[in-house]
């Protein structure tokens, strides 16, 4: 069985007359430990099809399973649960809470769930060595680069050892040789951990590092995507 | 929620100058707060007094002043012999200053055995044995011993009169420790006072099971006629008459009491709803990472609390320990309220504090916890 399973997934905005639609009808299954690129056009529904992944939005028709789970039938509050036991969210402006330093920003999500503060300590541990932190766990986000910043983003992702991280142009904010040294700890993160992984992105390169590429084209999925693989091929 | 104290205190902590605002602007409005309280506290505490429900204030008829009631001395023989009167004591009275005043000085002369009979007083400096053998000894309530420096061996004077202090006294009463004792004759025989013979007043002690309203017509009726008519009633309704332009000052002070919560409410929310704007994203980042809305309400709420709470302990904590030093007390017709700290105080106090922090805390952590994640996401 997949990991995720997105059947007929329309995602509608009314306003007044005008309706916009910015998934139509779209199907995709993810197995378990794969490694997704999104591309696709400004405002092609990129970030919608992701926030639904991550339960944080609901589609307006459709099913989305994750790991067997209908999300979509799921109340507010059981959500927000499965989300803090389920998936790792990162940002394109990493988002971190400005007030903590890094090693709180990264047990965040631990002080969710049911853990001790010795085991909580631990996996935090975990998660900062593996984005390579670990001297930096009491530094504030404003006392860290953007690229560390994101690092630390991606450690508050894992921490929890999700089923699914999802990330949103985690690259789109960094130059070019900070995006290299970020794709490439996702891609070991995903090769080490196992956890799957769907990364949104414009960018071809980063694409590249994924292991199935997919394309969103005015609210319908493209796959494969023969036209940017030539280009990479080209240009690698 | 104990493990997000942390993440609260650093968030309040970021805001500092706007948390200290709200916080010391919260204290201000809950110092006044208690400080109306104490007012209100002490007024209670004149009218409702127990054991002034069975004492009897005989008084010249149609005076007000202390100072205008000149009564016989030897009326408390024939009251002392209505039926229903238990006791009778001959008070002198004697002040600086008849108006309402915060810094009333009211002596009571009264023969030193009445004295050691019915009032309720414990000597804490000096003795009442060295008060009994000076004529010119006087015993001082340790309010207004704390408010005039005054200490046992000193002389203290007020117009014409100048005792000699014996003892320092605290009673259960408040006010009483704003009156200063002298011996009955000794002020009846200062110069200038004019009155050896006369009394203020008497206070009289009822008899068990005597009924205060139909002794004090009695009384009155017993001295309708004579050289100088009497108006009697019960020290309680007495001392509120006394106090009576006062107390509707006071019950006016009500007001501002609530006003204060309006004001603290209207602080705290502010900054609650300012705070809440402030991370309207954060809320959303914390929503992604699984924080339930009922949490996010929760941390939203915590922190109005900690605000209230905290301005709730710095004025409250002032305003009892202001109370408690300058043993304050306002005084009208020889008749003063005093105002204490006590704990009922300290627990309307600290309760309006944590009911104001809820409160204000209630429609910002609502609107965090209700609000929309993937919009509030994109909110900059
Ligand atoms: N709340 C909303 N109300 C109306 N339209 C919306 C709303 N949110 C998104 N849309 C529209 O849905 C479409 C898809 O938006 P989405 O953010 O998913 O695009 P995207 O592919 O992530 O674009 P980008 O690459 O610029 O991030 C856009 O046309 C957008 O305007
Ligand atoms: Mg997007």
């Amino acid at each position: 069985m997949p990991l995720v399973e997105i059947r007929n997934v329309t995602k509608e905005y009314r306003k007044g007359e005008q309706t916009i639609t910015p998934l139509r009808d779209v199907n995709l299954d993810v197995e378990r430990g794969d490694f997704l690129s999104l591309m696709g056009a400004s405002g092609s529904g990129k970030s919608t099809l992701l926030n639904l992944l991550a339960g944080i939005d609901r589609p307006t028709r459709g099913e989305v399973r994750v790991n067997g789970v209908d999300i979509t039938r799921l109340s507010r509050t059981k959500l927000a649960h499965w989300r803090a036991a389920n998936v790792g969210y990162i940002f394109q402006l990493y988002n971190l809470i400005p007030v903590l330093t890094a090693y709180e920003n990264v047990e965040m999500p631990l002080l969710l769930l049911p853990l001790a503060r010795a085991e909580r300590h631990k996996r935090v541990g975990i998660a900062l060595e593996a984005v390579g932190l670990s001297d930096r766990a009491d530094h504030y986000p404003r006392q860290l680069s953007g690229g560390q910043e994101q690092r630390v983003g991606i450690a508050r992702a894992i921490v929890a050892d999700p089923l699914l991280v999802v990330a949103d142009e985690p690259t789109g904010d960094l130059d070019a040789e900070t995006s290299d040294q970020i794709q490439h700890l996702l891609q070991r993160l995903n090769t080490e951990l196992g956890t799957t992984f769907l990364m949104v992105t414009h960018d071809p390169k980063a694409a590249a590092i994924a292991r199935r590429r997919i394309r969103l084209e005015k609210g319908e999925l493209l796959e494969p995507e023969p036209p940017l693989q030539a280009l990479v091929s080209r240009g690698a | 929620m104990l493990r997000f104290f942390p993440y609260l205190v650093k968030s309040l902590w970021r805001h500092r100058v706007r948390t200290g605002l709200t916080v010391s602007g919260s204290a201000v409005a809950l110092f006044v707060f208690c400080f109306v309280g104490a007012v209100q506290e002490g007024l209670a505490r004149l009218t409702q007094n127990r054991q002034a429900e069975r004492s009897l204030i005989v008084f010249q008829t149609n005076r007000f002043c202390p100072s205008t009631s000149k009564l016989p001395e030897d009326y408390g023989r024939t009251i002392a012999e209505i039926p229903g009167v238990g006791d009778v004591t001959p008070i002198k009275v004697f002040m600086n200053n008849c108006r309402a005043s915060l810094d009333l000085v009211v002596f009571h002369g009264m023969p030193p055995d009445k004295l050691r009979r019915f009032r309720e007083m414990n000597v804490i400096d000096g003795g009442l044995q060295s008060f009994e053998q000076r004529p010119d000894a006087a015993l001082v309530g340790q309010a207004l011993a704390n408010r005039r420096h005054l200490k046992v061996g000193q002389r203290f004077a007020i117009g014409e009169v100048t005792v000699h202090i014996a003892g320092i006294f605290t009673a259960s009463s408040p006010a009483e420790e704003n009156f200063l004792y002298t011996h009955l004759d000794f002020l009846q025989r200062t110069r200038g006072l004019n009155s050896v013979g006369t009394v203020t007043q008497f206070e009289v002690k009822l008899a068990e099971g005597a009924d205060a309203n139909a002794v004090s017509r009695a009384i009155d009726a017993a001295f309708h006629g004579g050289p100088v008519a009497t108006d009697t009633r019960p020290k309680g309704v007495f001392e509120a008459n006394a106090v009576g332009d006062l107390a509707e000052l006071i019950g006016f002070a009500h007001y501002l009491g609530y006003a204060c919560v309006g004001l603290v409410l209207a602080i705290v929310s502010t900054t609650a709803l300012m705070a809440v704007q402030d991370r309207v994203r954060e809320h959303a980042v914390l929503q992604t990472l699984g924080f339930t809305g009922l949490r996010i309400f929760g941390l939203v709420l915590s922190e109005s609390m900690i605000v209230g709470v905290g301005g709730g302990v710095l004025g409250v904590g002032a305003a009892l320990t202001t109370l408690g030093l300058s043993r304050l007390a306002v005084g009208t017709e020889g008749v003063t309220i005093a105002f204490t700290p006590s704990w009922t105080l300290a627990l309307h106090g600290m309760g309006a504090a944590l009911v104001i922090g809820v409160v204000a805390g209630m429609a910002p952590a609502w609107q965090a916890a209700r609000a929309d994640i993937v919009e509030s996401l994109r909110a900059i």
